[in-house]
């Protein structure tokens, strides 16, 4: 048997100090190592008062006197956690509790106190820790995730499985996991998952995810390598997080970003060619002024009177053609409709019929594959029109013209195309400028060069496209994608 | 006033400025002769004329470029004139002329070593005069 000092000892070594409480009498006597803990105190009063008023911290007071009580009176096992206050001042945990009396030793009892001031911190660390991870995790949407590789078996926590919109005790099968991602991300994802198996290369991308309900939405993840003690790679364990709603805003965002950059890129080039155009006009009026300035005879000054009435009727003209310009662009209090294009090709080839009767033109039309569209119907009207006297404008001297018209859908969106047999256009020399404004490239007396510039702006307004291909001496053909 | 100008050529569909523009080389006397073309094109196709004849009697001394036309743009005879012009013996002063006033199209009227300077509608009378003058005497 261990006696005292070496029993001492041990207890020294593992921090555990004891009380000796003398049953008949309850007068308690500190082990050493309790007097080091708590520091040598002077006792004007008995060493039970003065734990209870000077180390015991006070949240612990009553309890311990209850406890006390019935250990000494009824001979009542107790264990408590409790703080104490050490000679540096400062509380630390210990827990308290009686040493079995296995004799049933009726004159001495033994108290231990045991420092458990660690283990308390760390299981308050831990606590801490989950409870800021638990409250991130909800309020960022974060989810964490574990493949095991080895037993092919994946874990969802509980975040993940409810932006999975699963329930808690469902089992994400291994095999097809794949299901739970977009189809566009398949790619991506094998080969993020695959590289980080085999090579331990971490991952952190933004891809779309497909819910239990095929409703795809936007998380950013992250997978990092799970090593075992030999360093093979075991597992890949990572978090989703749900960034939908930012994603979609940040993407709205773009897309808005976008539109008002081109909108403000058409903006400054109308300011300039409006300018352009209607400067050559006033530049002309100044020039005539300085004429009739510098002119010797009434005679000269007569002369120069028909170079007013042209300018003033040009100028005219200009500012009636831009403010048809402004008035086409303006989407106010025109809404979408569901237009059909059979009855607006009818509306046009009404307001045309004298044109299309004088050149003989042939129109044929296919709408049997997309009938409507929803679309503001002003627009639409307008866009066949300028497509349609374009073609008989620029025919071929040859023959007689033919449009062919035709509407179809390809991957779900809307297509135009519009086709004739005329002059065709060298699109290497002219193809970029198409579209602009005032660029005419036929000498054809009544080609303002305005058409086709408003026809992409209308088709651009809606969010479409518009392109051309063209052979020359064959014709040209014009595909809108709504 | 300096030595006249033999020939001078004006490139631009504006009817009314060519009117003028013609009415002040005649009443200011700037130049004997006078070429007009209403676009690049037509331009161009006359200096190919005249490098096939090789000819340079009809080449003219100076040049009024304007820059929007149809067909042909003053820019698209600029790049194909440079491709022809060193097989002249001739002088040629060329001036783009344009009633816009966009920057961009000043920086590059200025980047093409051929262009010896941008000028903007509308001319004022005298400035013509000195054109003319200028190029009077640093041909004389």
């Amino acid at each position: 048997m261990l006696n005292d000092l070496q029993l001492n000892s041990i207890l020294e070594d593992f921090d555990i100090a004891y009380w000796k409480i003398n049953l008949l009498n309850k007068e308690v006597s500190w082990s050493e190592h309790f007097d080091t803990l708590v520091g040598n105190p002077i006792f004007s009063e008995s060493h039970f008062e003065y734990f209870l008023k000077e180390i015991l911290h006070q949240d612990y007071r009553y309890d311990f006197r209850l406890y006390f009580d019935k250990l000494t009176e009824e001979n009542e096992a107790f264990s408590i956690e409790l703080k104490l206050k050490l000679n540096n001042g400062k509380y630390r945990w210990f827990e308290c509790r009686n040493l079995k009396n296995k004799e049933n030793n009726k004159e001495t009892a033994v108290l231990l106190f045991v420092n458990i001031h660690q283990n308390k911190r760390d299981q308050y660390t831990i606590e801490e820790n989950f409870f800021y991870y638990h409250e991130t995790a909800q309020m960022t949407n974060t989810g964490g995730w574990y493949i095991d590789t080895q037993n092919k078996n994946i874990y969802w926590d509980n975040v993940t499985k409810k932006i999975i919109g699963c329930p808690l005790d469902y089992q994400p099968p291994y095999n097809e996991h794949l299901r739970f991602y977009a189809p566009e991300e398949h790619q991506e994802v094998t080969s993020a998952f695959d590289k980080c198996e085999k090579y331990g290369i971490p991952f952190k991308v933004e891809l779309k995810m497909r819910n239990l309900y095929n409703k795809d939405f936007w998380v950013r993840a992250t997978g990092k390598p799970v090593y075992n003690e030999d360093q093979d790679i075991i597992g890949i364990r990572g978090v989703f997080q749900d960034i939908n709603d930012q994603k979609i805003n940040e993407l709205n965002l773009q897309n808005s970003l976008d539109l008002v950059a081109t909108q403000n890129s058409r903006l400054f080039n109308f300011a300039h060619i409006v300018s352009h155009h209607l400067r050559s006009h006033s530049s002309n009026l100044c020039l005539i002024v300085e004429l009739l300035k510098d002119a010797k005879t009434d005679k000269d000054k007569i002369e120069l009177i028909p170079n007013v009435a042209d300018i003033s009727e040009n100028l005219d003209l200009a500012i009636n053609e831009l403010n048809e310009i402004v008035n086409k662009q303006t989407v106010l209090g025109k809404e979408r409709r569901i237009v059909s294009f059979e009855k607006a090709l009818s509306g046009v080839m009404a307001s045309t019929s004298s044109l299309i009767n004088r050149e003989n033109a042939k129109i044929v039309a296919e709408f049997h594959a997309l009938k409507e569209i929803s679309y503001i119907p002003e627009y639409l009207e307008s866009i066949l029109l300028n497509l349609i006297t374009n073609a008989i404008k620029y025919k071929h001297p040859g023959r007689k013209p033919v449009i062919y018209i035709q509407t179809y859908l390809k991957n779900e969106t809307p297509f135009l195309e519009v086709s004739d047999n005329g002059l065709g256009i060298d699109l290497d020399q002219y193809g970029d400028k198409m579209f602009g404004m005032y660029k005419t490239f036929h000498e054809n007396l009544d080609s303002r060069g305005i058409g086709l510039f408003i026809t992409k702006n209308q088709v651009e307004t809606l969010g479409g496209t518009i392109s051309v291909t063209s052979t020359v001496d064959v014709g040209t053909t014009f595909k809108i994608k709504f | 006033m300096g030595q006249k100008v033999e020939l001078a050529c004006i490139i631009d569909d504006d009817k009314i400025y060519v009117n003028l523009v013609k009415k002040i080389i005649e009443i200011k006397k700037l130049s004997n002769n006078l070429l007009i073309f209403k676009n690049g094109m037509e331009a161009l196709d006359h200096f190919k004329l005249i490098l096939e004849n090789a000819t340079e009697d009809r080449l003219p001394d100076i040049i009024f470029l304007d820059i929007n036309m149809p067909v042909m743009d003053g820019w698209e005879f600029l790049n194909e004139f440079i491709k022809i012009k060193n097989n002249f013996e001739k002088k040629i002063t060329l001036y783009v002329v344009s009633s816009s006033i966009d920057p961009r199209d000043l920086e590059r009227a200025k980047s093409i070593n051929l262009v010896t300077d941008y000028l903007i509608k509308p001319i004022e009378l005298k400035k013509f005069e000195k054109i003319f003058d200028r190029n009077g005497n640093a041909a004389a």
